[in-house]
């Protein structure tokens, strides 16, 4: 699926190859995504296809009232026009439950077209599919509908009184607090005490969602960008009423997610609806608007941070609250506070979480929920804390880097932010810096420099895999992960090719089906370890059985040995004593007459999944007793504003990172960078502008979204500590979010650097530096 | 649905007669964003990308006579020397992609108070030359522009050129947006210093509902440079800053996504004083080509 | 309808079809050349650049009967995996993609801005007196790629890929912001 299919003869045992794993290997499928034959949704042209388009509501709250299609239908062309009068009625989504995770799989809880309710400004209220995707677009502008609209909540920022914090619970972070951080604050002898705003954010990755979704009879095939294709599959097996069997999701390539391509869209069902209801197999390719109107961004936060401390930066109290907003009919709250919750050693520490309910479309998790925006507020304000105490800030928070848990005393897995701020702080040449505002310039530019820390906490996923090992050498890794553009299928064959002893082009991997193995989602940076995890297992599994063919045998040299006394490598087994006694695995699988020998892992049946559900979560809940298993970085930024017109341009960037183990460098840096990009974008300019009054969205675009191009960014510098994670296997933890943490904070630090203006309300434009 | 794909100019603008809904095309770049997104539906498309006419720039008349459909591309590699504040202007607009293709024609006749290339063309004292089945007339820029994408375009006419008188002086462009490339201007201004007739040109893009000059600012800094076009002496700084205020006096700008109506008065203040003292330092030292 | 004779990679095609059809669209669905990717639709984000006689445009801007028998190329027509292009060869080796939805788009894109810089097209970066040949610096590169958004953010390997391609290393015009003009 990666890599085409031939195979070279295998190779007669030779001296062992370099270890693949943090080797910077070029990406498996980039011959294929250069060369334009790397297959998305939307480039899938199945026979018989017929094209859908949606129709939004224009109201945010209310009931529809006259739905008038006849224009739409007499459009030639056009073989459907599916409101809720007359669509197929589905089966309801499932309430959400901890113990089936893919219950949390719909982006919202509406009956699409079951339903005459309007829940938030754009939901759909009808499809029309034709025998073009330009006609479908042509007659969705001709349906008119007449709402009875009701009252609606739609301004965040007048919505505040009315949030209600959290409770924690299995799935969302509650209430935390150690010491009276109150009381600690109204004694401190230096207090800083702001409030900080983030705005909404859309993923806007390149690929806007599109679904192909075929039927036959009850069985339904679904191509989909998807970072979780199980959830797709259940969800619609559910939906529509068909054996879970019957339903396959396949998402090779995934043209970007960044979490907008988690949850199940109106789109995908909508698609899947569609085509149940003409009986054509129906493509339906989201224009950008309608991404914007039906799948969910972040939230908008308002947040508190409040750090009291000594006069020599002890800090004494930390507290972190911070309104997030989510839609009556769904959508995740924003932890912002979890950074704050380990970052800094203080010894009154209370973070509180709140949301607000709005009548919007839910908002859905962006690339390090929480801390993406938290670590602005809780980063922002640590420089302030530091201007005030007229100390560095690096030095600030070297001075309180806890050695435990300050909310518990729990150990670190692993953490060294000193050493990560060392090497950043010597190679950015941060000593260099003056520490007054407006003190650095060069011309008209002010110049200004600022750091800031990164902080994120990776989750661990089950996962289930097959290895299959061929007699002519080859190893066939097969499970139903996500390629979203991390690398993944190349972080795997390089985890296997060690395992095994055998070169990365012995190996090929098959992901984004679930006619696989059952993958990770690829979401809260776990995917790579999770799979890598089970991948291990697996390989050590496969280097058993094939063992037991051979210690069978009297002619081979493995006779009577055990595994533990075995290295793999050249390709084969061999002795750890005796490096040159051994066989190559084509020797053995030939000798006992096996083409190929394949192993999986536990869970291919529904007791298997359950069981290591239950393990997984075992194991995780005993992890997060024992330790705070983490990754961080330090960031140093250098921008240049204009003294005049305020237009800020980032000339430096530098992030140091602790991550545990890079499997790839190459692919590593590059999300690392993403991560930094995307904050810089957040920045800057990202914000997705919702009319308070209507709550419309009033720029679903790139052309009035502004993401980062080419001529806004430096080359942006990436270094790793690269030390393993003593608790995980092969020591990885998570490189895809914790890149963006931090950014935003560092980039506004070094403004007030350079200016002396501190702007707390992102995107940092420039009205607010004048 | 009809299109139609004149081979001159003549049936261009016959074709432009007979049906007064068809929507002309060439560089495709504000037409096509409406077909997709299905807000225009024309029952006729009117390519003008064969029409060789168009795609022809000359000298004329002492002008020059930029055909509508010379896409951007060409105005920075062939006219930087002679309009140096248009090929600016045209370095700005976009992506290299739409550069390729949009053309100052398509500018005009959209007549978006956005539009890249229009301060340029005021602050040049350019004429829009359009056309007809019933003859050809020219319209100063200033006169061009009649609202929020609006101009003086009849439905039955076409444009058929832009007449920028070549640079006597230099000339300037600026634009602030809220990300370095790939942008719509926030605010921007065009300055044309004209030596030979003693004059200032001015441009302001994106500060009122269409492009306009700044009329006072010109008048006043004609005023102040009697004598120092001769002497070539250092402008004072107050004169500069003058200028600027001038300026920004000129605008009736709101606020919007893109920023304030505050900060838009604030950025043309600082551009016209920056483009004055650039233009004039290229004066002082005789000169030379610009763009 | 109308019929037009598109020329995509060498190979002429006739095709019959509405005349609104933009030529991405010709491209994809009527010739089942799928490299070329809609990320928006609108010119904002390049995604469909292709090449028209050499030179890169936005196909998603422009109507497919306007380029009859205009020479066309797709990233498809570059390079196929054993025989990639340079370009293809540098931004696999550069890591100039992640997703690589963008990917085609970017290449072509560089394939016509390296031809443009050749030809002696000045970028807004350019210094207004720049004699012809100017250095193809990361600044240089960054303003001439702008065009074509990446919200992997693999700007860099791009960069990287391209100067590669274009022989040249010339960092150290990065320290430079870009120009205040």
């Amino acid at each position: 699926m990666t890599r085409a299919p031939e195979r070279s003869r295998p190779a007669p045992p030779t001296p062992s190859p370099a270890q693949a794993v943090g080797r910077p290997l070029d990406r498996v499928d980039g011959p294929a995504k250069t060369a334009g034959l790397a297959r998305y949704t939307a480039d899938h042209h199945v026979p018989d296809l017929a094209h859908a388009a949606l129709v939004h509501a224009t109201v945010a709250r209310g009931r529809i009232t006259g739905l008038d299609t006849a224009d739409a239908e007499a459009v030639g062309g056009v073989l459907a026009v599916l409101t809720h009068h007359n669509a197929p009625r589905m089966t309801p989504p499932a309430p959400v439950s901890a113990l089936d995770l893919s219950t949390l799989a719909p982006g919202t809880t509406v009956d699409y077209l079951n339903t005459d309710r309007v829940h938030w400004n754009g939901q759909p209220v009808a499809v029309v599919v034709a025998d073009s995707p330009d006609t479908a677009r042509q007659a969705a502008r001709l349906v008119r509908v007449t709402y009875e609209v009701e009252p609606a909540v739609t301004d965040f920022a007048a919505a505040q009184d009315d949030a209600v914090p959290l409770r924690g619970t299995l799935l969302v972070l509650g209430e935390e607090r150690t010491g009276d951080a109150e009381r600690a604050l109204a004694t401190a002898p230096v207090v800083v005490d702001h409030r900080y705003t983030t705005p909404a954010q859309s993923h806007h990755a390149m690929e806007p969602h599109a679904t192909v979704a075929v039927w036959n009879g009850d069985r339904l095939t679904v191509h989909e960008g998807s970072q979780d294709v199980d959830w797709a599959r259940r969800h619609l097996a559910r939906r529509f009423g068909v054996p879970l069997a019957g339903v396959r999701v396949l998402s090779p390539h995934v043209g970007g997610g960044f979490g907008g391509k988690a949850p199940v869209w109106a789109g995908t069902v909508l698609t899947v609806l569609a085509a149940r209801a003409t009986g054509r197999a129906v493509r339906m390719v989201l224009s950008r608007e309608d991404v914007i109107r039906t799948v969910g961004g972040r939230t908008p936060t308002v947040q508190r941070v409040a750090l009291g401390a000594q006069r020599d930066g002890t800090l004494t109290a930390l507290l972190h609250t911070g309104v997030s907003q989510v839609g009556r009919v769904g959508g995740t709250p924003e932890p912002v506070g979890s950074q704050s919750r380990h970052l800094y050693a203080a010894p009154h520490i209370w973070i509180r979480h709140s949301t607000t309910t709005l009548d919007v479309l839910p908002t859905a998790h962006m690339r390090a929920p929480g801390e993406a925006v938290g670590t602005f507020a809780l980063e922002s304000a640590v420089d302030e804390l530091a201007v005030a105490l007229g100390m560095d800030p690096v030095e600030l928070r070297m001075r309180n880097e806890p050695d435990r848990d300050p909310l518990d005393g729990k150990r670190f897995s692993r953490r060294d932010l000193r050493a990560a701020y060392a090497r950043g702080a010597e190679r950015f040449g941060w000593a260099e810096r003056t520490p007054s505002p407006r003190s650095m310039r060069d011309g008209h530019w002010l110049v200004g420099r600022g750091v800031a820390t990164a902080f994120h906490l990776p989750v661990r996923l089950p996962a289930d895999v097959t290895v299959r090992l061929r007699a002519d050498g080859t190893v066939l890794v097969r499970c139903a992960f996500h390629e979203i553009g991390v690398g993944a299928a190349t972080a795997q064959t390089q985890v296997a090719a060690d395992a095994l002893g055998v070169p990365v082009e012995a190996v090929t991997v098959e992901h984004g089906d679930t006619e696989l193995p059952v993958g990770p989602q690829a979401g809260g940076s776990g995917q790579t370890a999770s799979v890598a995890t089970a991948l291990l297992e697996a390989c050590e599994e496969l280097k058993r059985s094939v063992l037991a063919l051979a210690r069978r045998s009297p002619s081979s040299p493995l006779r009577g040995r055990r595994l533990s006394e075995l290295r793999a490598g050249r390709g084969g087994l061999y002795r750890a004593d005796a490096p040159d006694r051994g066989e190559t695995y084509g020797v053995i699988l030939t000798r006992a007459g096996r083409a190929e020998i394949e192993v999986r892992t536990a869970a291919g049946t529904r007791l298997g999944r359950t069981l290591q559900q239950a393990r997984a979560a075992a194991g995780w809940f005993r992890d997060r007793r024992r330790w705070v298993r983490a990754v961080t970085g330090a960031h140093f930024c250098e921008v240049r504003v204009d003294e005049h017109t305020g237009e800020v341009r980032v000339s430096r960037w530098l992030g140091v990172f602790d991550v545990g183990r890079v499997v790839n460098p190459k692919t590593a840096t590059s999300q690392l960078r993403g991560g930094i990009v995307m904050g810089i974008g957040a920045a800057l300019s990202e914000e997705t502008l919702v009319d308070p009054r209507t709550g419309r969205t009033v720029n679903p675009g790139l052309a009035e979204y502004h993401v980062p191009v080419q001529a806004d960014l430096p080359r942006i510098e990436v270094d790793y500590l690269d030390e393993p994670d003593p608790t995980t296997p092969l020591g990885l933890l998570g490189v895809g979010e914790v890149g963006i943490t931090g950014v935003a904070a560092a980039v506004a630090n070094a403004v007030h650097h350079a200016t002396g203006v501190r702007v707390r309300d992102l995107p940092v434009t420039l009205d607010r530096l004048l | 649905m009809e299109f139609l794909q004149p081979a001159t100019w003549e049936e261009a603008l016959e074709a432009r007669a007979a049906s007064r809904d068809a929507v002309p095309i060439a560089g495709g770049t504000d037409v096509m964003v409406g077909i997709n997104f299905g807000r225009l539906r024309p029952a006729l498309l009117l390519d003008l990308t064969r029409v060789p006419e168009l795609q022809q720039w000359g000298t004329d008349d002492g002008a020059v006579r930029l055909g509508a459909g010379v896409p951007y591309a060409r105005v920075i590699t062939e006219l930087g020397d002679r309009l140096p504040g248009l090929a600016m202007a045209a370095r700005t607009i976009g992506s290299p992609q739409i550069r390729n293709r949009g053309t100052v024609g398509g500018n005009l006749a959209t007549a978006s108070p956005a539009g890249d290339a229009h301060p340029a063309l005021l602050a040049a004292g350019a004429e829009v030359e359009v056309a007809s089945v019933r003859g050809t007339r020219r319209i100063p820029v200033a006169d061009f522009y009649r609202g929020v994408k609006r101009s003086a375009l009849a439905d039955d006419e076409l444009v058929a050129a832009v007449r920028i008188p070549p640079r006597t002086g230099p000339q300037q462009y600026s634009k602030i947006g809220t990300r370095n490339a790939m942008v719509i201007a926030v605010a921007a201004f065009g300055l044309a210093l004209h030596p030979d007739r003693r004059a200032v040109g001015t441009g302001i893009g994106s500060a009122a509902p269409t492009p306009r000059r700044a009329p006072a600012a010109e008048e006043f800094l004609a005023g102040e440079l009697d004598g120092l076009w001769e002497s070539r002496a250092e402008l004072p700084p107050a004169t500069a800053a003058r200028f600027g205020e001038l300026v920004a006096g000129a605008a009736a700008p709101i606020d919007d996504v893109r920023g304030t109506a505050r900060y838009r008065v604030h950025a043309l203040s600082v551009m016209a004083r920056r483009t004055l003292t650039w233009a004039w330092a290229d004066y002082r030292k005789g000169d030379p080509a610009c763009a | 309808m109308a019929e037009v004779e598109l020329r995509v990679n060498g190979t002429s095609s006739r095709v019959q079809l509405d005349p609104r059809v933009s030529l991405l669209d010709a491209l994809r669905e009527r010739l089942r050349l799928t490299g070329t990717k809609k990320g928006c639709d609108q010119g904002a984000c390049g995604a469909c650049t292709v090449l028209v006689d050499g030179e890169r445009i936005l196909a998603c801007l422009a109507l497919a009967v306007q380029y009859g028998g205009r020479e066309i190329t797709t990233v498809e027509g570059l390079g196929r995996p054993g025989r990639l292009h340079p370009l293809q060869e540098a931004f696999i080796r550069f890591d100039g993609f992640q997703c690589g939805f963008c990917t085609s788009g970017q290449i072509c894109s560089a394939v016509g801005m390296l031809a443009e810089h050749r030809a002696g097209v000045p970028s807004v970066v350019t210094p207004r007196l720049a004699a012809t040949a100017t250095p193809l610096s990361e600044a240089e590169i960054r303003e001439r790629m702008s065009g074509n958004l990446c919200r992997c953010g693999a700007y860099d390997g791009i960069v990287d890929a391209i100067q590669h391609v274009a022989g040249v290393d010339d960092r150290a015009a990065t320290a430079e912001p870009a120009a205040d003009r």
